[in-house]
């Protein structure tokens, strides 16, 4: 029922499917929005704010 | 035994040292008594924010195997380096056997520039356009779907 292609494990290294689960200020979209399950809502934060650190993705648009 | 993904990101500038990096980090992962599954070496990337006043990050990415206690070891080893602007160590249940998605996008990367390096970039470009798209239309869909309430609950109403 979701729109989107979730793969079946997340992983932070894949920066393509987590942007899609980011709003354009770098914000994780709630699961109420996105329609995501709950259990794959918990992956997905994981695996963003790994990714994140490793600066894949940004925390915020603010970064100069 | 536990199984560890590790990903270490290098000064760009040192990108010429890299193997003789990736040699002395192997055998200190062997001195420690690790093993290594994998390793991948990404090459230079764009960094989401600067580190440390650095805007381009080295990637190396291993699969690791061996004792958490001496994995401790390790990092209080790598910490001092001046050479790594940040590195993980993260616990998995198994190693994905297949290539990581940033090694084979580094890799697509590579066959793009050496064909056309005007292509790529235009490329790049593309792909961000259409992902702010997407956003914009998740929250268009939710926003529609407000306003065809509130015109059902004005039918209500009258």
């Amino acid at each position: 029922m979701s729109k989107y292609d979730l793969p079946k494990k997340f992983d932070y290294k894949d920066v393509n499917t987590l942007k899609q689960f980011i709003t354009e200020t770098g914000k994780i979209i709630p699961a109420r929005v996105t329609g995501v399950s709950a259990s794959n809502q918990r992956k997905l934060t994981k695996n963003i704010k790994i990714a994140r650190f490793l600066a894949l993705i940004p925390y915020t648009d603010m970064h100069k | 035994m536990n199984k560890y993904e590790a990903v270490i990101i290098l000064n760009p500038n040192l990108s010429t040292k890299v193997d003789s990096f990736l040699k002395e980090f192997t055998s200190l992962l062997s001195d420690n008594s690790f093993n290594i599954i994998k390793t991948e070496d990404v090459g230079r990337r764009q960094l989401a924010y600067s580190i440390n006043n650095h805007n381009k990050g080295h990637y190396l990415l291993f699969n690791i195997e061996g004792d958490p206690s001496k994995l401790i070891d390790i990092e209080n080893k790598i910490k001092y380096n001046e050479s790594i602007i940040r590195h993980l160590f993260v616990s998995v249940k198994e190693h994905d056997g297949d290539e990581s998605y940033l090694f084979s996008e580094s890799k697509s990367k590579k066959k793009d520039t050496d064909e056309d390096s005007e292509d790529q970039t235009s490329q790049t470009e593309e792909q961000v356009v259409t992902e702010n798209t997407d956003n914009d239309s998740v929250e268009g869909n939710e926003v529609e779907d407000n306003a065809e309430k509130e015109q059902e609950e004005e039918v209500k109403d009258e």
